[in-house]
């Protein structure tokens, strides 16, 4: 015991601690680096760098750490390139632990909710600025675990460095213990002094996980240590009671200010819209438009125009390929023929035809403003509702922090939410999150609003709250907007035209009112006739 | 009580308790320390090196690196009182020939089969480390021989399977080895013996340090583990009630300090030195020091081939 103790605090054995941390830094500095560069590969759309980072994970993954350390140490001076001994140990081990590290960055990449980036990139997000924005931040905090772990082994692996006579804790040990036979007290202290590092290696992790959990109050969280972290410039309010002072206290009530609309005179009100509205310049322009899955036709040659402050629903059965044709138009999505024009640009085709690149597409998305509100709602779920609202304002449109945060709280108001700016949508409701997906898409004033059945993945309940504010976007904004809905009444309301989609054309449109209650097409009628207990009645004469 | 003032530190204190707890006199301890500094002083350069230093000076103040493998005790082995120190047999006459012809010595500490892969990629510019000069081992780099021979059977207590050396003893038995020794071929050249005479064939234990091997006999995994004699008795001395030396047997072969075969410059000058270190008697002086036999001396020839 007293030898176990006498050794243990051997300054010979903790000196041999700073060559293990030594060859442990820079293994994993290395080996992140080195990782973040084979991930970006794997993850690239060129064939070529994913094949090579392929390549470089099977030799790599696939062969014993040992010998790649004497690899570095002995082989490598034979082309000229010497190093130290610490230094060929800290390459073998980068070489080494790059691969598993790349695998943990694309898992954390390819973990963040697909849906999240779609919504990045119908709000004009750039590759570049989601990485940094959406997908980063989330990823990192999944992957910490996991980094804990491959932290822990590489502490370990680096006793292989003894081989190259790196003075590590093993090599020290057992060259003591050749010195002094005294060989379980030395292996002993010296397990329990990697027993030590290790359990360092935890605590740590521990304490950043702690610090990145979005669900503690901000000012426990330390999140502000981060390099995306911005300090807010407004004090928060002191007080954030709902608006609606009808229904106070209840936050699913959205202030109702728009007077009920009594059918027979906004139908009349509609005629004389509708006429003034075809004089109005078209904004969506969509002509012989074909998109096919294999040889299967999802969008089979639709024409559609929509004119400024038009509103038109989009229905048709599940398949009939509305959602598709929504993602076509900010492009969200490829197809194979015809074109698509959002204020008489062509869409994600440069001048002589060519496809943008994945980051100008982005820039023109943003430009254009075609915003998108998605079923499955996507908000980011690292962001509160407010950020949700103000960053893509700040990071596309370079909108000032300050002015970001007043249109979010103003949209946040109009939704009737403004007393959840600080909620992170996980803690929201699902008609909540979709009522601040909506404030975000029209946060930036775009020309264009698409909206992808926003009420189907809401329970029953929810759902009036979300359709009221969409139909008071179209009567306070007069917003263009395109609606794909299973909700007949509501299309019916807010509508002026409909278009019905089936197997990827278009079998029927018209004035709303008209296709709804007297459709012309079979199909259409059937439709509505399983519909029916949605289906508005016919005025009455 | 005394030795705690003596020294006023508490690592030496442990030391010192632990060597009591050791059975080592005391007293001899610090009677060793000052022989040893008296004759590290004794020992200056020999007259004919400033002639060697003239005639080769380009390795003349420079700083080489020497790999070892530092676990024989009595060779090479850190010293147990300042593990920051190489200490032994090979290290003082390093020192020696490093002195004669001007430059110092920093060590590499590696395994014992990556000796000689450290010096021809060149993380090492000489090893004197125990190894014996093979031609095998001369295809990787040339040799300066400087010591016999004499292999140790190391057992435990009381030779239960009555081995007496690398012959048909050994039939049936496990062998403890080093990686990359010379002995483990002579051991694996048994294996056809015992079959022909009707008998289990030996097996062989690789390990990569003298610690591991001797473990692998105190632990019962292995029954026998052949090596340099002096090696062996340093073991027996550790654990003299778990362990003894069964025999010790000739091996033809010479140890040997290895330089790259690139550098034949380097390799006279150190034969060179090495006589000049011999003919003023420190060579003798130095076995004599760590307790060898006088018989390991031996006038330095050089191995090499193509």
């Amino acid at each position: 015991m007293s030898l176990f103790v006498h050794y243990l605090s051997l300054p010979y054995l903790i000196e041999g601690i700073w060559f293990t941390l030594a060859v442990t830094a820079l293994g994993l500095a290395g080996g992140l680096i080195l990782g973040l560069v084979l991930a970006a590969m794997q993850l690239s759309r060129f064939w070529m760098l994913a094949a090579f980072a392929r390549g470089y994970t099977v030799i790599f993954r696939g062969t014993p750490l040992i010998l790649q350390m004497v690899f570095a140490y002995d082989a490598l001076p034979q082309i000229g390139l010497k190093l130290s001994a610490v230094g060929a140990a800290g390459l073998a081990l980068a070489a080494n632990e790059a691969p598993f590290i790349a695998e943990m960055l694309r898992a954390g990449v390819l973990g963040v909710d697909r849906g999240q980036i779609l919504a990045g990139q119908a709000l004009g997000m750039t590759p570049g600025l989601l990485m940094r924005r959406i997908i980063a931040p989330q990823a990192i905090r999944t992957m910490i675990p996991a980094f804990g772990n491959e932290t822990v082994s590489a502490l370990k692996n680096s006793s292989l460095a003894s081989v190259i006579s790196v003075e590590a804790l093993t090599l020290r040990s057992t060259q003591l213990a050749s010195s002094t036979f005294d060989f379980f007290s030395i292996f002993f202290a010296s397990g329990l002094i990697y027993l030590a590092l290790t359990t360092g290696v935890s605590v740590i992790q521990l304490l950043v996980e702690r610090v990145l959990d979005l669900d503690r109050p901000a000012q426990f969280r330390l999140a502000r240590l981060l390099p995306w972290y911005r300090a807010p410039l407004a004090p928060e309010p002191i007080t954030a009671e709902p608006i609606a002072p009808t229904c106070a206290g209840s936050d699913q009530a959205v202030p109702d200010t728009a007077p009920v609309r009594d059918a027979k005179v906004s139908r009349a009100d509609r005629t004389r819209r509708s006429a003034t509205l075809t004089r109005n310049d078209a904004v969506v322009e969509v002509s012989g438009l074909y998109k096919a899955y294999d040889s299967q036709a999802v969008l089979a040659g639709v024409e559609m125009t929509v004119r400024d402050g038009e509103v038109v629903a989009l229905l048709g059965p599940s398949g009939s390929g509305k959602s598709t044709l929504l993602r076509c138009i900010n492009h969200l999505e490829g197809w194979d023929a015809g074109t698509v024009k959002v204020g008489g640009r062509r869409m994600g085709f440069r001048e002589d035809g060519k496809p943008l690149s994945p980051r100008d597409l982005a820039n023109e998305r943003a430009m254009v403003g075609v915003g998108m509100v998605f079923q499955q709602f996507n908000l980011f779920g690292h962001l509160t509702a407010l950020e949700n609202i103000a960053g893509p304002l700040r990071w596309v449109h370079g909108v000032s922090r300050a002015d970001a945060d007043r249109r979010a709280r103003e949209l946040l108001e109009r939704v009737g939410l403004s007393h959840r700016a600080d909620a992170l949508p996980r803690h929201l409701s699902g008609g909540q999150q979709q009522r601040v997906a909506i404030a975000r898409a029209i946060a930036p004033n775009p020309s264009v609003l698409l909206l992808d059945e926003p009420t189907s993945a809401l329970d029953p309940e929810l759902v009036s709250e979300v359709l009221e504010v969409i139909r008071r976007l179209t009567v306070e904004d007069g917003l263009t907007m395109i609606i794909s809905t299973h909700q007949l009444r509501f299309a019916d309301e807010v509508a002026d035209r409909v278009v019905f989609l089936s197997g990827g054309s278009i079998i029927e449109e018209g004035p709303a009112h008209e296709v709804l209650t007297s459709p012309r097409n079979p199909v259409t009628a059937r439709f509505l006739s399983i519909m029916e207990a949605d289906r508005p009645t016919a005025a009455p004469a | 009580m005394m030795l705690e003032i003596v020294f006023g530190n508490a690592r030496h204190f442990r030391d010192t308790a632990r060597l009591a707890k050791r059975s080592r006199n005391v007293a001899t301890g610090i009677a060793c320390l000052i022989v040893l500094a008296i004759s590290g002083q004794a020992q200056a350069a020999p007259a004919g090196c400033a002639a060697l230093q003239a005639k080769y000076p380009a390795w003349k103040g420079k700083t080489l690196v020497n790999a070892i493998n530092p676990h024989t005790p009595g060779y090479e082995a850190i010293d147990p009182k300042d593990p920051s120190k190489y200490v032994g047999f090979d290290i003082d006459l390093g020192e020696q020939i490093g002195e004669c012809l001007g430059f110092s010595l920093t060590y590499k500490a590696v395994t014992f089969a990556a000796l000689l892969t450290t010096l021809s990629s060149g993380q090492a510019d000489i090893v004197i480390s125990d190894i014996y000069a093979t031609e095998e081992r001369a295809k990787a780099a040339d040799f300066i021989t400087y010591s016999k021979v004499f292999d140790g059977v190391l057992v435990a207590k009381g030779n239960p399977k009555k081995i007496d050396g690398i012959n048909l003893s050994m039939c049936g038995s496990a062998a403890a080895e080093n990686t990359g020794f010379v002995e483990v071929p002579l051991v694996q050249a048994l294996v056809p013996q015992c079959k022909a005479a009707g008998k289990p064939e030996p097996t062989m234990q690789l390990y990569d340090n003298n610690a591991n091997c001797i473990q692998a006999i105190l632990a019962g995994r292995a029954d026998t583990y052949v090596n340099d004699v002096n090696t062996v008795d340093q073991a027996v001395k550790a654990n003299p009630d778990k362990l003894e030396k069964a025999l010790a047997v000739t091996i033809p072969y010479s140890v040997g300090i290895a330089v790259p075969k690139d550098k034949p410059e380097f390799r006279d000058a150190v034969m060179a030195a090495l006589i000049e270190v011999q003919k003023a008697g420190i060579h003798k002086e130095l076995l004599k020091k760590w307790e060898l036999d006088p018989n390991n001396f031996k006038e330095p020839d050089i191995l090499s081939v193509k």
